[in-house]
């Protein structure tokens, strides 16, 4: 490695690291095998350990998609978690009104999002920029509030207030089931994104994003394009969505349509990088892990001293606020700038970020 | 007829705190070129204000006002010309980020202080009204809608007639001609958004009198201040006073057809913005510009 540019070694070190990682959450799952446990083969994964795996790749999905609407195509879409809620909704209404099995009801929860996507972008996408970001942010508003509170006949349509019970699905397994099914929603969000930075349509997305109407004046039909690009994003959205509902047997307006969602998304996309593969996907592991650290999830907890337990979660949001604050004022480009070789993190390179943006 | 006559006096009096809600919000936008989503934050801090004044030495609510604003108003400056003004030209999504975080970090800090617990003032004359024809005004609320008025009035004053208004238009208009003539740009940010976080105080004290508040009570007041804005037209005071009592109205003969209810609250104000946006982007009393 001698002669090598720093960020080089870095660059190898980080990408060693998140291959281990990989690795690690792959692998370990397996461990809770009665084959291997029937040979004694010591316990790597508990129940904790399914629940945090299964929301950070529900998040790398949610953070994968909303790049190739924000990061790809730069239309700041800030109510993504509409798609997540209809794909919840989706299978939950299915499996408890129509009796539909899990694995029927699955494909259809990206398909009604993507439905959802393109009526509702045809009109919003006309829209620029704070426009367009407040209406979807009302989108994802309203789609909750309207299903929470839609009546029929005097019943609740979608369960009302007391949401939808799903039955829990009878497979051996369990925690292991959903955590691959969740993996796989994440292999395929990072693989879609990979193929759409390589093809006509990514190159046209990026034109739209650096500039519309020159993209328009070369022959990229931006509403096509972007509706298209809107529908992607909620058709794997949708999908988290669909394998949530069925991984927590439970969905009211509150689990599939919280409205911080949308932001954390896109902090996680910005954090690892936006208009890159791999970025979110990253930003979603680091980010997911710290908020469910500072909310005293995870088996090493934190312990302020003065501040009573009770009141930690909403330390941990205040947390990322400033996280959020400090990300945006200082590393606009996103963390993984430092890593990718591009920049190195120094006293320099933060007030050149500021001295761009600021008066 | 008396209940269209009920329906429009209970949007108009809505309307008046929609319009106070707007009047700081649209101001930061226009000139700060800002959607700021504290906003509904910065409204619910100037509630507990008032609340905690009236709470612990029993000052009276309205008496309060004039300190919610000029408490925000401080707020604001500090805000602006601590943090905002150091991204102020970064792509939007940074100052949507921003400002989301902004509004994070207030509600939590609210939460901390005062816990979730609904907190409502109630004077003597909190229950007293003006009977008209069957119908019940609460004096509250027609001095809200009054104040409401006057404020938006001062405030078009201050910025068409005063040193200090003129420049934020010139900063509104032209960041670089502003700067090229002598104006502190930073400054001249800060005191925008000092203005528009003093307005906010202000309408959040007239709510803590009429609604009772929670640390979570402003979001949807932030998104409300937005339609109304973009129902009135951008750039100008009257024309978000307009907007906001236009909202006023929708939202109340909204309401009013059966089988919806306030818990459409935010669906009936998405559907109007969509529908401005879609047919006449400029608002109602906007110029193309």
């Amino acid at each position: 490695m001698i002669g090598m540019p720093a960020s080089r070694i870095w660059n190898r070190v980080f990408t060693a690291l998140a291959m281990a990682v990989l690795a690690y959450a792959v692998l370990a799952p397996l461990s809770s095998l009665d084959v291997l446990q029937s040979l004694g083969m010591p316990l790597l994964t508990d129940k904790l350990w399914f629940r945090l795996a299964t929301i950070t790749a529900m998040f790398v999905v949610m953070a994968s998609a909303w790049n190739i609407i924000g990061g790809l195509t730069g239309y700041a879409a800030f109510g993504n978690v509409a798609f997540f809620g209809i794909g919840a909704y989706t299978v939950g209404m299915l499996i408890t009104k129509a009796r539909w099995p899990f694995l029927l009801a699955l494909p259809l929860a990206p398909a009604a999002a993507a439905v959802f996507a393109v009526l509702i972008g045809l009109p919003l996408l006309r829209l620029r920029g704070h426009y367009f970001a407040v209406a979807s942010l009302g989108v994802g508003v309203a789609v909750g509030e309207l299903v929470q509170n839609v009546d029929f006949r005097g019943e609740p349509l979608f369960g009302g207030a007391s949401g939808l019970f799903l039955p829990i699905l009878a497979v051996p397994n369990r925690d292991l089931y959903f955590f691959y099914l969740m993996l796989a929603a994440a292999a395929v969000a990072i693989g879609v994104t990979w193929a759409v930075l390589r093809s006509r349509f990514g190159y046209g997305l990026i034109a739209i994003r650096e500039n519309e109407e020159a993209a328009a004046v070369i022959g990229v039909n931006t509403t096509a394009y972007k509706v298209a690009a809107f529908a992607l994003a909620a058709t794997l959205t949708g999908l988290a969505g669909g394998v949530f509902a069925q991984w927590n047997v439970f969905v009211d307006q509150e689990n599939s349509f919280p409205i911080g969602y949308n932001v954390e998304m896109i902090l996680m996309a910005l954090l690892g990088g936006t208009g890159t593969v791999f970025g979110p996907a990253a930003g979603a592991v680091v980010l997911q892990l710290l908020i469910q650290f500072l909310s005293g999830s995870l088996p090493i907890t934190l312990q302020i001293p003065f501040v009573p337990d009770d009141a930690m979660p909403v330390l941990a949001q205040v947390v990322l606020g400033v996280l959020l604050m400090l990300v945006v004022v200082f590393a606009p480009r996103g963390v993984i700038d430092f890593f990718g070789g591009r920049s190195t993190l120094s006293i320099a390179y933060l007030r050149r970020s500021l001295r761009e943006t600021s008066v | 007829m008396a209940a269209l006559a009920q329906l429009v006096l209970i949007g108009l009096l809505a309307g008046g705190i929609y319009a106070a809600v707007g009047v700081g919000f649209g101001l930061v936008w226009g000139v700060l070129n800002i959607v700021n989503l504290a906003h509904g934050a910065l409204v619910i801090i100037g509630a507990y204000l008032t609340w905690q004044m009236f709470a612990a030495w029993g000052v009276d609510p309205f008496l309060t006002l004039p300190i919610d604003a000029i408490a925000l108003f401080v707020l604001g400056y500090a805000v602006q010309r601590g943090v905002i003004n150091r991204i102020i030209r970064a792509p939007l999504l940074f100052t949507f980020l921003l400002t989301f975080g902004l509004n994070l970090i207030a509600v939590n800090v609210l939460l901390l202080i005062f816990k979730s617990d609904f907190r409502s003032v109630t004077t003597a004359y909190s229950g007293a009204g003006l009977e008209l024809g069957g119908l019940v005004i609460p004096y509250i609320r027609l001095a809200a809608l009054a104040i409401a008025l006057v404020m938006a009035a001062l405030l078009a004053i201050l910025l068409s007639r005063t040193r200090v208004g003129l420049a934020i238009q010139a900063v509104g208009s032209d960041r670089d001609a502003a700067q090229l003539v002598g104006i502190d740009l930073r400054h001249a940010y800060a005191v925008t958004f000092g203005l528009g976080a003093a307005v906010a105080g202000v309408a959040g004290g007239m709510i803590a009198m009429i609604q009772a508040i929670t640390p979570t009570a402003g979001e949807p007041y932030t998104l409300q201040a937005f339609v109304v804005v973009i129902l009135g037209g951008l750039g100008r005071v009257s024309a978000t006073v307009v907007g906001g009592l236009v909202f006023g109205l929708v939202e109340a003969f909204g309401q009013s057809i059966p089988g919806s209810g306030s818990v459409f609250a935010n669906a009936i104000a998405f559907g109007v913005m969509v529908l401005i946006l879609v047919t006449r982007p400029q608002g109602l009393m906007g110029r193309l510009r």
